[in-house]
């Protein structure tokens, strides 16, 4: 799809207008974004077209304060009048809530981040030819379907998506940049239906050149299922776990739910009193980055305005930091960390430190253990860190992968997992907002039969 | 202030001042380009919430979305586009976006559009919440936290949230089809967190559904949202770590109905049965369970959380018999696999909003009662674990799934004895459907308060199922 027909600028013009509006129309403080965005995605199957989707869409978001008490407002429907509806309901809404001394937009901050500095834009996205995008599908997935072991396909997908945001407030700010996503992934089945195994390969990124190669996404994609095939059951034991830098990832976001402001202000998480203590060993730094050029977490400022900065969370197994917006911040009487997301918090570029191993010698150093390829369910308990999940992994017997077991669970706690964890490794790779390196961890509690 | 003007009845026509003239305009130019078949969907959905934690109304909120989107279909290949700027450009331009997966001369043509009236009546909405003041709303967040906060003074973290919607949609296609539907849905929920030293466990509880407000007076009270998820939370600060190993598991009516959503619904959903990615794909007719499963999806249950008057594609659904005695008999079905299967539609086309096109989906999945007394079941068992509350679970297409177990008991010599907490059961579908051994009496609905995620698509859902006993199923817990 071209680029849309507004003007740069007319969506900041729109929203500096609505705070106007709002002031005038009884709102002590008021915060006005506006996101729009380009979208396309081609999902190819067995070498044909199965889906393209080209479309565009604005969407905006409203919060209003008058008396210390807070409503919040959004639409999809763009047009002036409905905006101005949608504010002037908010203002006599907020009067329904209660007086809250900690409600209010962030305070203006005095320093700026320059977007350009970021580079988070890629003109070579928007100008991207249709056959090229779903060419590049095509070829991921011919590649991946000539590997005699694969058995079905759940298709390849390219997809890219140009965002641009706005955001005024009545604190002064004002604000706007682009952002580009683009992202190339296969899914595949191998293995007969009775014994049928699947998993997949992506690659996400702010810029096209910085994508894998079909052949390299096909490659590891085939890699990744094919070594899944015929897994045994074991026995209910406790071993040493090995978390594959995408299993350290998706551990990693576990634990971002249990440092963020929000969930610490509520007490839901085992980590709400520990901050300044030893919640891991001195292997575990966890960094909070929105200042990382061309990474998908990161940006100039978040949802209130605030600048991206980097936040050391986790410093040699001591709780630096938690993770807050405005809101958070003031509740606990800490500083806001540029970490707001719509109304609540979320990561900028939020990555466990790499340690000097490879995953390979990682392995080798294994006696007995699990090597942890994927996880299913959503056992996940941030009040206690207890973790519960389904897992898939293979088995590791005098540092050698012996063979896939499926059918167990991991069971564990975050807490310890933090205390426990042996080795980090060196493969750090930034595929998403929330990733980390190999990690291995002392102990989990592995159910089998 | 209560004077938030939303409107009783929504009329497309009325805010795009486009009639049946030019959405058949519209969809001829989606035609345009050799596509077989075009259809419009516009939606409207006026959605509010009220937020009470801290012991204050913390904020309100009001979301509208509107927008519509365009989808045509050229052999097996989908296009799609849409868009929120309602505007006659805007529209033409989404129309030839979808029709860009074609590429030829134009070979169908729309046909004259007849509006075919919906009946509503699975809608039980006497008093719907978007008409409500705000102020009524707001007070059942009120009732529902205070009852959490005052069953037990343990009870140290309550946060209570009401959200409403109403949704308008209307749907067109190149086949004359012209219907509309307004669905309201409603749901309560409750989180407490209870502390004892340095124990802190959470409990979760809420009601609703496709109903209005007179359900928290006749059906499920506020108090008792509350006080059942403070029970939950205070439950666990006595229970010990769950077992691990593989053992015979009874799983408790109602909530347990997620293991019947993912070891089998998303299975039997009709895509994954056409590109044969499914473990059933080439299942159907055969045995795959003890004679005492038979399994629906019903999308018809008045009042129900998951239930429509028609799908996300026009079509009025029917209750659909999944499993029948352990033998495969039907598949959700959406209008696309439908087609290239050569069989009926069943009324599952499901979409989360405009800017998705619509895929086989669940409603209200659940498995048919069965004879057996629940004591009796329980009775049966000599050690093994009682799976009582859930939180989710997911399931792959190669037939292995999980779920989440919050809290539970040890069997031990057929009788509850001590409460657990957090695990994960495992199996793989096909092996538990060989596995169910008894079926209770006792078939109960999950909380109407659940939503389902498939394709990074979120559509709400209900599940339902008696006590039932699982010979063998792995239990992951630590101990």
């Amino acid at each position: 799809m071209s680029r849309p027909v507004r003007e740069p600028g007319e969506d900041l013009a729109l929203a500096e207008r609505l705070v106007r509006f709002g002031r005038t129309s009884g709102a002590d403080e008021i915060e006005v974004g506006i996101g729009e965005s380009d979208e396309f995605n081609v999902d190819v199957r067995l070498g044909e077209i199965e889906n393209l989707i080209e479309a565009g869409s604005r969407y905006a978001g409203v919060r209003v304060i008058r008396d210390k008490k807070t409503a919040f407002a959004s639409s999809s429907d763009l047009s002036e009048d409905a905006l101005r509806r949608l504010i002037r309901n908010a203002v006599g809404r907020a009067e329904l809530a209660q007086a809250d001394e900690y409600a209010g937009l962030a305070e203006l901050a005095a320093t700026r981040v320059d977007p350009a500095a970021l580079d988070i834009f890629d003109p070579e996205i928007p100008a991207l030819e249709a056959k090229t995008k779903i060419g590049l599908a095509l070829e991921t997935e011919r590649i991946a379907l000539a590997d005699k072991r694969i058995t079905n396909s759940h298709g390849a997908s390219f997809s890219t998506n140009e965002v641009r945001s706005v955001l005024a407030a009545s604190n002064g700010f004002s604000g706007t940049y682009e952002k580009t996503y683009a992202g190339l992934s296969v899914g595949l089945q191998a293995g007969d239906t009775e014994d049928l195994v699947e998993d997949f390969w992506f690659s996400n990124q702010i810029h096209f050149r910085d994508l894998e190669s079909p052949e390299q996404i096909a490659r590891t994609a085939v890699a990744r299922t094919v070594r899944q095939l015929h897994p045994r059951k074991i026995k209910t034991q406790h071993v040493p776990v090995i978390f594959e830098p995408l299993m350290t990832g998706s551990l990693l976001g576990f634990l971002f739910g249990c440092v963020s402001g929000t969930a610490v202000y509520q007490r839901a998480t085992f980590l709400a009193d520990k901050l300044g203590q030893a919640i891991g060993n001195d292997r575990i730094t966890v960094i909070d980055d929105g200042l990382m050029p061309r990474r998908l977490g990161s940006g100039p400022f978040d949802s209130e305005g605030i600048p991206s900065r980097r936040t050391v969370v986790v410093e040699r197994g001591v709780l630096k930091n938690f993770l807050c917006n405005a809101y958070a911040a003031r509740k606990l009487g800490l500083q806001t960390t540029g970490n707001a997301d719509g109304g609540g918090v979320g990561p900028n570029n939020f990555y466990l430190q790499p340690g000097p191993h490879s995953q390979a010698e990682i392995i080798r150093g294994c006696d007995k253990g699990l090597l942890l390829l994927r996880t299913l369910g959503h056992g996940l308990n941030s009040v206690t860190g207890d973790i519960s999940r389904g897992a898939f992994g293979l088995w590791i017997e005098k540092g050698e992968i012996v063979h896939p077991v499926s059918e167990i669970t991991i069971s564990g706690n975050l807490g310890e997992v933090l205390r426990s964890v042996e080795m980090v490794g060196s493969d750090l790779e930034f595929r998403g907002s929330i990733c980390g390196p190999t990690i291995k961890v002392t102990e989990m509690t592995v159910a089998g039969d | 202030m209560n004077n938030l003007a939303t409107p009783r009845s929504f009329r497309f026509e009325d805010r795009t001042g486009l009639a049946a003239n030019d959405w058949r305009k519209i969809l001829d130019l989606a035609l345009s380009s050799g596509a077989d078949f075009a259809e419009i969907y516009l939606e409207y959905r006026e959605s509010s919430a009220a937020h009470m934690e801290d012991d204050i109304i913390k904020d309100t909120s009001e979301n509208v979305s509107l927008g519509l989107g365009i989808r045509v279909w050229t052999g097996e290949k989908t296009g799609y586009g849409y868009t929120n700027d309602l505007t006659w450009d805007k529209i033409r331009r989404t129309a030839r976006s979808a029709a860009a997966v074609a590429a030829g001369p134009a070979r169908a043509q729309s046909l004259d559009l007849r509006e075919s009236p919906v009946d509503g009546r699975v809608y039980r909405a006497l008093s719907p919440a978007h008409l409500a003041p705000f102020e009524t709303r707001i007070d059942l967040v009120r009732r529902a936290y205070a009852s959490c906060q005052k069953t037990d003074p343990a009870v140290k973290k309550v946060k209570a949230t009401i959200q409403d919607s109403i949704q308008y949609v209307m749907i067109i296609n190149s086949e004359g089809l012209l219907v509309r539907d307004a669905r309201p849905l409603v749901k309560l929920t409750c989180v407490g967190i209870a502390e004892r030293g340095a124990l802190h466990e959470y409990g979760y509880s809420g009601g609703g559904g496709r109903v209005g407000l007179e359900y928290f007076a006749d059906v499920l009270t506020p108090e008792a949202i509350g006080a059942e998820a403070a029970r939950e939370a205070l439950d666990l600060l006595d229970a010990r770590d769950a077992p691990a190993g593989e053992m015979p598991v009874v799983l408790a009516p109602g909530h347990a109905g997620v293991l019947i959503h993912e070891a089998v619904g998303h299975l039997l959903e009709a895509d994954f049965n056409r590109k044969k990615t499914s473990v059933f794909w080439n299942k159907g007719g055969k045995t795959i369970g003890t004679t005492a499963v038979t399994i629906y999806d019903d999308p018809t249950i008045p009042a129900s959380r998951g239930s429509y008057a028609i799908d996300d594609e026009g079509t009025v659904p029917q209750k659909t018999l999944l499993i029948e005695k352990g033998v495969i008999r039907g598949l959700l079905q959406d209008k696309l696999s439908a087609r290239l299967m050569n069989r009926p539609l069943t009324g599952h086309g499901r979409r989360q909003d405009y800017t998705d096109f619509p895929i086989p989906r669940m409603a209200n999945t659940y498995i048919e009662r069965g004879e057996q007394d629940p004591e009796e079941i329980l009775r049966s068992v000599k050690k093994g674990f009682y799976a009582e509350r859930f939180t989710g679970g997911q399931v792959e297409d190669s037939g292995k799934f999980t779920f989440s177990v919050s809290s539970g008991w040890l069997i031990e010599n057929g009788r509850r004895t001590a409460p657990v907490k957090q695990a994960t059961l495992i199996g793989s579908n096909v092996e538990i459907l060989r596995q169910v051994e008894m079926i209770g009496s006792d078939l109960t609905f999950g909380l109407q308060t659940g939503t389902c995620s498939k394709e990074g698509q979120d559509v709400p859902v209900n599940d339902g199922c008696p006590t039932l006993k699982i010979s063998a199923m792995t239990v992951g817990g630590r101990q």
